[in-house]
């Protein structure tokens, strides 16, 4: 179980970030977004059409070449366009949905079809097969009794940062407050003042390039597939674990979910069935919806 | 709209798009139709199952992948089979109907042991509840092989069936160049449309597919008349499982093989667009979706070959999706009561 760990706490980490950017984005605008694994794959497609070499004819069809920037500019690009990305859908997509009052139940469906169609996009453009950052091979070392490279090191560490810059992030600055207060009250956050038209548009954003960010971790620490958004289902199931509408809740609960996951594999029972992992981080969100639907730290009303 | 203008509207679909088949394809075009309609009809069974939960009674499912599964699993495991990988072959089994109806049953009761706790959660929540037992389902199938062949599947299970096939069924597909074995299930497939069809209309009519439609529409006043709210939605859900336990049944003998891979979550958004795409609510909206989306998708083969030189299995699966993804987007934002739905029916503003 212990060579586990170090698995189990990258897994809760990218875990972690997804859930507090899935979770702020329902929290503000009431869409379940069956799509956000996609654009947590369209960070890592993209970071990795930027920064693997021109020569590499992996992937993208054979037409375009890869750009083969270096790989902090082009994980930076890869997030600021996920932003702009997540702006678009909001202005083109979920915008005029909301303004025609479409309900939750059609936006559901259709943020099904948008995660349909862009995994296959990905599918199409970046070949089946898992592709990796073109960064040199690392062997895991000891830390502390636990077996990492030092690049999941250096992952773990900015991903730290980035969650607590996060967490400063909603509770102190003006913005942050803002989306606290559409999320608890749309009305009274009209009524002080708040357009939340915009402060829904930034939320997009933001969360958006959260989750561009994920993928890249996602993506230096095990691979790029067209198919990682499938990790929605973890990322639900934090977030629920957690309080869904909540940030620090589902933040804990994405890394509970992550290190469950990964530690469940040394467990003896689980011998052989390595598949069922995934099974067991779902079984507890279900036990969880039944007995405390709103979560560990949501509170009631969010759920009624 | 008024009702005959929608059947005239659905009839001109599937008129142009079997036209549509006729003119693109110049040899086999009698396979295809075979094809096409036995998974249509397949696809539109489950649909219709997700149509007595969703249409009538307004809950979520979007797990219906496992009921199919749980169904095909549980009869073809009861009957004459081989497991795919050890080559255990078990000779003797129940007779096909009885393992049919158990396997029906088994649906049904994995409607129950899911809709027990669940069904008192919100919408959403009960869609990612549906999706999530439906993917452990798929995991523990996956895993335990001994049991279900895990991924190596079941084999050598359809003489059941095939040996029940009459002679004509048998003249006629040699006729007209097709396989017989598939000609035998879709044939059956469309028999048993009709008669659930036949059944759901008359059930629509009753006091209970009343009392459903109320629990739809406003559970409150359901339960002040004194109804059990929570029991109708778990018959609904029951009922609604084990007509896609009977899909999945229908769909294991139309591959001839069960894998799990079948059962995956994309199986239900497939079924989702059929019903959508048919219409929500209505009765046999879901068939009619399930051919039209059929047409669909084989169109899109075609498609791939101009974006592609000599477009692989998997870039053309690719395509495809891409177009079920935007079939289910389009429909939801353009026409969100499909072909033959209608507007006051469909409760899209669950809370």
């Amino acid at each position: 179980m212990i060579e586990q760990l170090g698995n189990g706490l990258l897994l809760g980490l990218i875990v972690a970030i997804a859930s507090v950017s899935l979770s702020l984005l329902y929290g503000v605008t009431r869409i379940v977004n069956f799509a956000h694994g996609e654009i947590i794959a369209l960070g890592a497609v993209l970071t990795l059409f930027f920064s693997s070499s021109p020569e590499s004819s992996f992937l993208y069809l054979d037409r375009f070449s890869p750009l083969g920037s270096s790989f902090i500019v082009s994980s930076i690009a890869s997030i600021l366009l996920c932003g702009v990305f997540g702006a678009l859908l909001e202005l083109c997509l979920f915008r005029p949905l909301r303004k025609n009052n479409y309900g939750n139940v059609a936006v559901l469906v259709i943020t099904i079809g948008l995660s349909i169609f862009l995994r296959h996009i990905f599918l199409l453009f970046a070949s089946a097969k898992p592709a990796s950052y073109a960064l040199d091979l690392q062997k895991r070392e000891d830390y502390f009794g636990i077996q990492l490279t030092p690049r999941n090191v250096q992952v773990l560490i900015i991903g730290s940062i980035v969650m607590i810059l996060v967490g400063l992030f909603l509770t102190y600055t003006k913005t942050g407050r803002a989306m606290r207060a559409v999320r608890d009250s749309s009305e009274l956050a009209s009524v002080s003042g708040i357009n939340s038209d915009y402060i829904i548009t930034l939320t997009w954003i933001f969360s958006s390039m959260l989750a561009g960010f994920t993928g890249i971790i996602q993506g230096v620490i095990n691979n790029v597939r067209w198919n990682m958004g499938f990790l929605i289902l973890l990322i639900f199931a934090g977030s629920i674990l957690g309080g869904i509408g909540t940030s620090f809740g589902a933040m804990f609960g994405g890394f509970i979910i992550g290190m469950l996951v990964q530690l469940s594999v040394g467990l003896s029972f689980m011998d052989g069935h390595t598949e069922a992992k995934n099974a067991i981080a779902l079984a507890l969100m279900i036990l969880i919806l039944l007995i405390r639907p709103q979560g560990i730290f949501g509170s009631k009303e969010r759920i009624s | 709209m008024k009702d005959y203008k929608r059947y005239i509207i659905a009839l001109g679909l599937l008129t142009v798009s079997f036209l549509y088949i006729f003119i693109s394809n110049e040899t086999g075009v009698a396979r295809i139709f075979v094809n096409l309609l036995t998974f249509a009809g397949i696809y539109g069974l489950a649909a219709i199952g997700i149509n007595i939960h969703f249409g009538w009674t307004g809950l979520l499912n979007f797990g219906h992948a496992a009921f199919m599964g749980i169904g095909a699993y549980t009869t073809v495991l009861l009957i004459p089979h081989a497991l795919g990988r050890e080559g255990v072959v078990v000779e003797t089994g129940l007779p096909l109907p009885i393992a049919v109806v158990i396997g029906m049953l088994a649906a049904a009761l994995l409607g129950l042991i899911l809709g027990l706790p669940t069904l008192r959660l919100r919408g959403d929540y009960l869609a990612i509840v549906t999706i999530a037992a439906a993917e452990i389902f798929r995991l523990l199938i996956r895993d335990f092989e001994d049991l279900t062949g895990g991924v190596y599947g079941v084999i050598q299970f359809s003489e059941a069936l095939q040996s029940l096939r009459p002679n004509f069924i048998t003249n006629l597909a040699t006729s007209i160049e097709v396989s017989s074995s598939q000609l035998w299930v879709g044939v059956i497939t469309w028999i048993l449309i009709i008669f659930t069809l036949l059944f759901l209309n008359r059930l629509q009519k009753s006091p209970w597919g009343r009392a459903l439609r109320a629990v739809r529409e406003d559970e409150d006043a359901v339960r002040a008349l004194g109804k059990n709210a929570v029991w109708l939605k778990l018959q609904s859900f029951m009922l609604g499982a084990s007509i896609g336990g009977l899909s999945g049944i229908l769909l294991a003998f139309n591959y001839g093989t069960l894998q799990v891979s079948t059962f995956v979550p994309v199986l239900t958004f497939y079924l989702w667009a059929a019903l959508i795409l048919g219409g929500v609510g209505s009765l046999a909206g879901p068939a009619l979706g399930a051919v039209i989306f059929w047409v669909i998708i084989s169109g899109t083969d075609s498609l791939a070959e101009i974006f592609f030189e000599n477009a692989n299995g998997q870039q053309l699966a690719g395509v495809r999706f891409v177009f079920v993804g935007l079939l289910i987007m389009f429909t939801m934002i353009f026409t969100p009561s499909g072909i033959l739905g209608k507007k006051e029916e469909l409760l899209l503003d669950i809370k």
